[in-house]
């Protein structure tokens, strides 16, 4: 039988898959990306540049663009106004960026900064399946991918917040955005009280990834996603090689 | 579209240094609704593929924005890009797509895009 995850004979701990069971949705990606491998659609190495580029994003770049915006409300304006152009001044160029210099049918190219007032609370879903900001915003957590949370924030958004621990009032009103076409969405949050005077870079270390998301909000001294709690697999896989 | 040999890679030929859906700009004619309209989402079949989610269906909602010209996703799946339409960014209130949704959260609201085939005056 195969070892778990402990330390392997040279005393260090292979890192842990993201999820530990292959879903039907892996084995049919990795048939159909053979099958596109073999049909010279791309090349293999044309498949591995493209994942170790998407492995490179993270959502640092949105958290500058929402600082940037709580500093600079000219900035803020072009943000809202246009996404694309905003991103351009966090290094982020949604069009010509490498490595397709078109982006993908699941990374389009328009992107749309929501922005939050003190009566108004955007949060994101893809209903469709998981379609997220991945050039700005880096690769989706792996809870925004469950069909639990895409399912559920639509019809019961305040609940859902609140198991992420933010319950709002009711004369907040919360706007579920549904990003299942070619719009790709984040969240402009409010600026925080407590932040009078902060620099830009100050700022953008408690805009998490959540609250780019939508389900949490900044606050000073907070600069890491919640914890949310990971269920063991029903049928782990081991890896023993 | 039914040509011997079907080009994979047009879209991608069409899209660099442009990004989709700008690369389809002008092409889908004048919009039929404009910021502010009421509009009503049709119930229309879909047979194999679609975008627009059941639950607004039949459901009234308000223009938020015209937002930008492509294929619409159930013709795209099939890599028909001959007709692009408008597509628009609609808010529902969430009482009238969830009919039991609590009358105390009566503010809350849902966004989110739909092509113009979908879409009736309300």
């Amino acid at each position: 039988m195969a070892k778990k995850h402990t330390e392997d004979e040279h005393g260090h701990r292979p890192p842990a898959p993201m999820v530990d069971e292959i879903s039907d949705f892996e084995v049919l990606e990795m048939a159909v990306r053979e099958l596109a491998i073999e049909k010279g659609l791309f090349s293999a190495d044309d498949h591995r540049r493209w994942t170790e580029y998407v492995h490179t994003l993270g959502p640092l770049p949105a958290a500058r663009l929402v600082a940037k915006a709580w500093v600079n409300p000219a900035y803020k304006k072009m943000a809202v106004t246009d996404g694309v152009k905003a991103s351009l001044e966090v290094g982020v160029d949604w069009i010509n960026d490498m490595p397709t210099h078109f982006g993908t049918p699941s990374d389009y190219c328009n992107l749309r900064v929501l922005e939050d007032t003190p009566k108004l609370k955007h949060v994101v879903v893809c209903t469709l399946c998981s379609c997220y900001p991945r050039p700005i915003l880096g690769q989706s957590p792996e809870w925004y991918r469950t069909p639990n949370y895409r399912r559920r924030l639509v019809r019961w958004p305040r609940q859902v917040l609140a198991e992420f621990g933010l319950q709002l009032p009711p004369d907040v009103e919360i706007r579920v955005a549904d990003s299942n076409q070619k719009t790709r969405y984040i969240v402009l949050p409010v600026r925080p009280a407590g932040t009078e005077g902060w620099t830009e870079e100050q700022l953008a270390e408690i805009v998490t990834r959540d609250c780019l998301i939508g389900v949490a909000v900044p606050k000073p001294g907070v600069k890491a996603n919640a914890k949310r709690p990971v269920h063991p697999a029903v049928h782990p896989v081991h890896h023993d090689h | 579209m039914s040509k011997v040999q079907h080009d994979r890679t047009h879209h991608a030929k069409k899209a660099t240094g442009k990004g989709d859906p700008q690369c389809f700009k002008g092409e889908a004619g004048p919009a039929k609704f404009k910021v502010g309209d009421r509009v009503r989402i049709r119930d229309l079949p879909d047979i194999f593929y679609t975008r627009c989610q059941v639950y607004t269906r039949g459901a009234s909602a308000t223009v938020s924005a015209v937002v930008y010209e492509s294929p619409a996703a159930e013709d795209e799946a099939w890599d028909n890009t001959d007709k692009p339409e408008w597509f628009y960014s609609l808010v529902f209130r969430q009482k009238d797509l969830w009919p039991n949704y609590p009358d105390l959260f009566a503010n809350d609201t849902l966004e989110t895009e739909l092509s113009e085939r979908w879409l009736e005056k309300a």
